[in-house]
């Protein structure tokens, strides 16, 4: 079956790839880019681990073709982080506790980004609504809730 | 997932016409999050799949006080959950928009796609049943217009012919003094399925109610307009009474089945239930 | 707890910075190259033989390498099905491809015949005659029958008299209890304390219940996956996520007869576990097999699907309970017995039905139970394995006993309570235990005197005990050049134990918390450490870290004190450093210096060892009270409060103690609520996320943690193990509160919406 070209601009980075077209956005970044931050928990879409922001917004990566990200922007945990200084969600989560076994915590890092971006006063209903996408089995949500919330107060204050 | 061949036309009849070229080996790819799971789970094995992304034209919303709501087949739930105009004239879509799924798989389902599935339970489904919504069909033969409630023909069945394609969807314009909602039954706050969707839809007209517009989903082989209770509420004030009597009748009117989810039993008691709080709800916010 | 500098403080865990950056390497993570695919070729029944097995077709597939069946198990041992079938997803073989996708499309092209067989999937129907029986014919006597065949079997042993009338009367009473001729069962216990009968009798109120709890799926996020590389030598290297890593390399050892030295198991950072993660069967001997097949390392990775057909979930059981008390609410009996649905397999949990008997002073309890084969995967640990289940039933039947005496659920409670030195029914007396104190503490969180309702809103409290386990493990902390520590174990950490450990040896070391770093052997390298399972971590591993921070001091001292020219009891380590107590003049050696030093020593560089087995666990208590409101039209129930405390012992690490009480509440809420893994005959129904739910963000408000501390003697500074306990109560908490909101009272779990709304027309409404 024909491969076909794509070009993913992955966080600062180009990758020109050949790729089958069944393999999803999250396929082509764990195995073809090696970029393994971005987890698979569920393939169905329900349950976020997945999660990258793809020009702007946030998608489940195992519900997106790879060839459907051609020529797109892609985000993932590996990009949130500048060199010296961890993005104030990482931050949090690291404070706060937000993470146990830490499996869903890239997919609840990267869609919180992508919320807050846009939501930057959002209540902790908004909060808790719009991270309906992401499960965590561990926390039971509420280190998470108090490390989104902080982190968008600090993100509101710089 | 099997391997399949890629397409992304760049024009609706190119489209059209691979999808009749391959006539039983092909899907449509809009937002993917229908698709690509049964793909994945082997329910669906299109060796040629084609993709609208690159159609122009297929994305967006347009409102006019003349002629009324026009939305793109490729616009997504989370844009039409979030578009202000929508919110205030088409309350029950943005509500239904927003019911589906989490807002990843928003950002990449469309409506389009919601609709095209044919699934009973859509959540945008009783919501353009309540509005009045016209279905755009497009194919290489040309453009024909198909009520909503004409569209679904069985579960996971339209009138879509081969070759055929849904590019927008049509509401008539609405004004102030019209008001809508959409609820469902579900176990979860956030991404459940519907277990019933009602959504209702009214005029407040000097103290009646005219125009009412019931729609309901998952709770008969396709989302259907809850007539009987419509015209029993139609051209009347609101009454506690009048509300019980339109719930029965829409409760009568479905004919659900029981499943894994829950029982017929509880589907249609959740009709009348819904069916008197979004008709209550749509009669408050046309009254403003 | 003041006195320590590094214990009992809030500090981020030692892998914090690797889990928020996404650097964290999980089992799925590990790519080799060369590195081929695994996938599972699985049963479509959920009962049938298997009349042909035809891989002939998938084996033309280009990038196919290697399907496997159970004909290439050469050790014999049971990995794939073979004759028959006992449910749905049974794996039948397994195939190698250079592609996971092209693996897929193998296993698609295998061709199975099957001769289908009736198949049963319900615990109640499994004991009858008439239910297709899955490993043999052979039955079981329920309770009653039990007590008479005892008899009857120590008067047919017995020659001293004529006993043929006695003899004759039993064998007929046996007859007539036919219902009580159980077939498919797996395992049974049975205990009894006192006399049952005679408390009922005694009893002013007796109340009588069957209660269900459905099966359901620990759920961690990160599916089963092991990599395995088999080199031509015949080594095995292991890249496993799981909770014990030790028990899977014995368990490959086991299974397929390589010598233990040849095995290494290198433990990934692990995407949840739960209790889920022992089992050596499910990827990890298949893809040893796939890879000395191939010679080639192969990753074998479930879906999530594959995890719910054939996972190693929590049991459903059904349970008949009868509770006698005084009009004074006073317990005086408890006879109970349980129906647990183990699956094809015999399974987990069984022994926990004792736990019926709560922390209260029943001085009458009978409780027997049962393992009970049905057409289902076999099941596994789950939190506290076994107790949510009973204290569901225990705690939802006291629950309406409060509610017909008319007395408060807390005061009823507290009433009942063992305390240190009471006898427990069919177990040793209570230690030092804070069971009174953990109600008492979350009653007081949520001002439960004062509490006030609306309409349908209602409040539920109950409780659930648990006693962690223990184990063996070593361990080694050893001092660098420049004065910090590093431990090295082989423990999993899931919950933030490897903190905890890092907080013990910092604290006895006086090394501030961020210069004592912590590194995770490999089987090969690191000494025995017990699985990651039964609350035994920060117990366990704790009090071998103290032994090895102990040990490591003493090194130290007697260096320290080499090199200040002075005796080790006039030393101390104090900041870092070791110094003299009495300071005249005052003369101190940095760690640094000494470990320099040790090098150029005869005695060699300062490595602590710990190493440890056992000590006498303490029972721990959760507490937990909800406030809910329902609608009572829909039947959906909305969680307004949640409180939930614990007695920890001491709480190490608070913030990660929190997280355990308020992820281990929150599974609880949802197994009373939601979670239900269903069945029909041909197997599971809702093997995803879709229909099979957990809680999002959206469904309930913060919960807010109540930390106890009541110190265990042998815990390290008094610690308990934390993670099980949080589950025990929720399920009965939640009914209870619906109770209280719409005085309807619900038996049979999850409270799904229908069920609610049933249950409020069954009551006029």
């Amino acid at each position: 079956m024909k491969k076909h070209p794509v070009s993913l601009t992955v966080n600062t980075d180009t990758y020109d790839l050949l790729i089958e077209p069944r393999k999803t956005l999250l396929a082509t970044l764990r195995d073809t880019i090696g970029l393994t931050g971005t987890k698979e928990g569920c393939s169905t879409g329900d349950c976020g681990a997945c999660t990258v922001i793809v020009d702007g917004k946030a998608v489940t990566s195992c519900m997106m073709l790879g060839v459907s990200a051609n020529d797109k922007e892609i985000t993932t945990i590996e990009g949130l982080a500048s060199r010296d200084q961890l993005h104030p969600i990482q931050q949090a989560f690291m404070d706060k506790g937000g993470y146990q076994c830490g499996f869903c915590t890239p997919g609840f890092i990267v869609a919180s980004k992508a919320f807050l971006d846009e939501n930057p006063n959002a209540t902790e209903a908004e909060i808790r609504h719009a991270l309906g996408n992401n499960i965590c089995r561990c926390t039971g949500y509420t280190k998470i809730i108090e490390a989104v919330m902080s982190a968008a107060e600090v993100m509101r204050n710089s | 997932m099997r391997n399949f061949e890629f397409f992304e036309p760049e024009t609706i009849e190119e489209a059209s016409d691979l999808l009749t070229k391959y006539n039983g080996t092909a899907e449509l790819l809009a937002g993917g999050t229908d698709l690509i799971i049964e793909m994945k789970a082997r329910t669906a094995m299109p060796e040629h799949v084609i993709s609208l992304e690159k159609i122009p034209g297929l994305t967006g919303i347009d409102y006019d006080e003349e002629s009324g709501l026009r939305i793109g087949a490729l616009t997504k739930m989370r844009t039409l959950e979030n578009d202000p105009i929508i919110r205030e004239r088409y309350t029950a879509l943005a509500e239904g928009a927003g019911e589906v799924g989490g807002v990843q798989i928003r950002h990449l389902a469309t409506i389009g796609g919601n609709i095209s599935h044919g699934s009973p339970a859509a959540d945008t489904a009783a919501p353009l049943l309540a509005l009045g919504a016209q279905v755009k069909i497009t194919s290489a033969d040309g453009e024909r217009t198909v009520p909503i409630e004409t569209f679904f023909v069985g579960p996971g069945q339209t009138v879509l012919k081969t070759g055929e394609i849904v590019t927008a969807f049509e509401c008539p314009a609405r004004s102030a003094n019209q008001g809508s909602q959409y609820i469902k039954q579900k176990i979860r706050e956030v991404m459940d399925l519907a277990f019933v969707g009602v959504a209702a839809s009214a005029t407040a007209d000097n103290g009646a109610v005219s125009d009412v517009k019931i729609g309901l989903s998952a709770v008969a082989p396709t989302p259907l307009r809850a007539t009987d209770a419509e015209a029993i509420v139609n051209g009347n004030s609101l009454t506690t009474e009048l509300l019980q009597q339109a719930a029965a009748a829409a409760s009568a009117q479905s004919s659900p089945i029981s499943d894994l989810r829950c029982s017929a039993e509880h589907r249609r008691e959740m009709v009348g239930v819904l069916t008197r709080r979004t008709l209550q709800a749509a009669v408050d916010r046309a009254q403003g | 707890m003041s006195e320590y500098t590094v214990l009992g403080k809030s500090v981020p865990r030692v892998d914090a910075l690797e889990k928020v950056t996404g650097a964290a390497q999980y089992g799925g993570d590990v790519h080799l190259p060369g590195m081929l695919h695994g996938k599972f070729i699985r049963s479509k029944h959920a009962h049938a033989k298997i009349l042909n097995i035809d891989t002939s077709e998938a084996e033309k597939l280009p990038g196919v390498r290697a399907i496997i069946t159970q004909d290439d198990v050469e050790s014999g041992r049971r990995v794939f099905a073979t004759d028959k079938v006992l449910y749905l997803g049974e794996p039948i073989a397994a195939v190698a491809a250079t592609d996971p996708d092209v693996a897929e499309e193998a296993a698609d092209l295998v061709k199975i015949e099957y001769e289908v067989l009736p198949a049963v999937q319900d615990v109640m129907e499994a004991i009858q005659p008439e239910a297709p029986h899955l490993h043999s014919d052979d039955t079981k006597d329920g309770p009653a029958r039990r007590v008479l065949r005892t008899e009857l079997r120590k008067l047919e042993r017995d020659d001293s008299q004529d006993h043929s009338a006695r003899i004759a009367e039993l064998n007929a009473q046996m007859e007539e209890l036919a219902d009580e001729v159980y077939y498919n069962v797996s395992a049974e216990t049975h205990s009894d304390a006192g006399d049952v009968e005679q408390g009922f009798a005694e009893s002013d109120l007796v109340v009588e219940d069957t209660y269900v709890i459905p099966r359901v799926h620990q759920t961690y996020m990160e599916p089963h996956v092991s990599v395995a590389d088999v080199e031509s030598t015949g080594k095995v290297t292991v890249w496993a996520s799981t909770q014990g890593p030790f028990a899977i390399r014995s368990g490959i050892a086991g299974t397929l007869g390589i010598p233990l030295n040849q095995i290494n198991v290198i433990a990934t950072t692990m995407g949840g576990g739960f209790g889920g993660r022992f089992g050596v069967a499910l990827t990890h001997v298949p893809a040893v097999l796939l890879s000395q097949k191939t010679g080639r390392p192969v990753k074998i990775q479930m879906t999530r699907e594959e995890e719910f057909t054939d996972g190693r979930p929590a049991p459903g059981c059904v349970i008949k309970l009868k509770t006698g008390v005084k009009n004074d609410g006073t317990i005086l009996a408890r006879e109970g017995l349980a129906f647990w649905d183990s699956g094809s397999v015999s399974g987990a949990s069984i022994g926990s039905t004792i736990r019926l008997r709560g922390v209260y002073k029943f001085p009458h309890l009978k409780v027997d139970a049962y393992g009970v084969y049905t057409n289902k995967s076999g099941t596994a640990a789950y939190r506290a394995p076994g107790t949510p289940q009973v204290a569901f039933a225990g705690e939802s039947q006291l629950d309406d006993i409060a509610r017909k005496l008319n007395l408060d659920p807390v005061e009823f409670r507290l009433k009942n309570m063992r305390v240190e030195g009471d006898p427990v029914p069919a177990g040793p007396n209570e230690p030092k235990v804070g069971y009174k104190e953990t109600l008492q503490a979350v009653a007081d969180a949520v001002d439960w005197k004062n509490r006030t309702k609306g309409p349908n809103q209602g409040w539920g409290v109950a409780i659930g005990d648990w006693t962690n386990g223990c184990g063996p493990g070593g361990m080694f902390v050893s001092i660098h050049e420049d004065g910090s520590a590093r431990i090295f174990h082989g423990s999993m950490d899931i919950t933030g134990t490897d903190t905890a450990l890092a907080q013990i040896v910092a604290e006895i070391l006086t090394l501030p918390y961020d210069e004592v770093t912590i590194s995770r052997g490999d089987t090969n390298s690191a000494p025995y450490a017990t699985g990651s399972g039964g609350s035994v971590v920060t117990f366990t591993m704790g009090n071998t870290a103290k032994l090895a921070a102990e040990d490591t001091r003493r090194r130290l001292l007697e260096l320290a004190a080499e090199r200040l020219n002075t005796d080790v009891e006039s030393l101390e380590l104090k900041d870092g450093q070791v110094s003299t107590i009495v300071a005249d003049p005052p003369k101190s050696i940095g760690f640094g210096e000494l470990a320099a030093y040790s090098l150029s020593t005869t005695g060699g560089p300062i490595v602590g060892k710990g190493s440890f087995a056992r000590k006498p666990s303490t029972p721990a208590l959760a507490a937990q009270i909800a406030k809910v409101e329902i609608d009572p039209e829909t039947g959906r129930i909305k969680v307004l409060k949640m409180a939930s405390s614990q007695d920890v012992g001491f709480a190490i690490n608070p913030m990660a103690v929190e997280g355990q009480i308020e992820g281990g509440t929150v599974q609880g809420y949802a197994w009373a609520t939601m979670e239900e893994m269903q069945y029909d005959e041909g197997g599971n129904v809702n093997p995803g996320f879709v229909d099979y739910r957990v809680p999002t963000t959206a469904d309930l408000p913060t919960v807010q943690s109540v930390i106890v501390e009541v110190e265990a003697p042998d815990g390290p500074f008094g610690a308990k193990g934390v993670g099980e306990p949080p589950i025990t109560p929720t399920l009965a908490t939640m009914a209870n509160a619906v109770a209280d909101a719409v005085d309807i009272r619900i038996t049979e779990l999850p409270m799904k919406p229908e069920k609610v709304v049933d249950a409020l027309h069954g009551n006029g409404k």
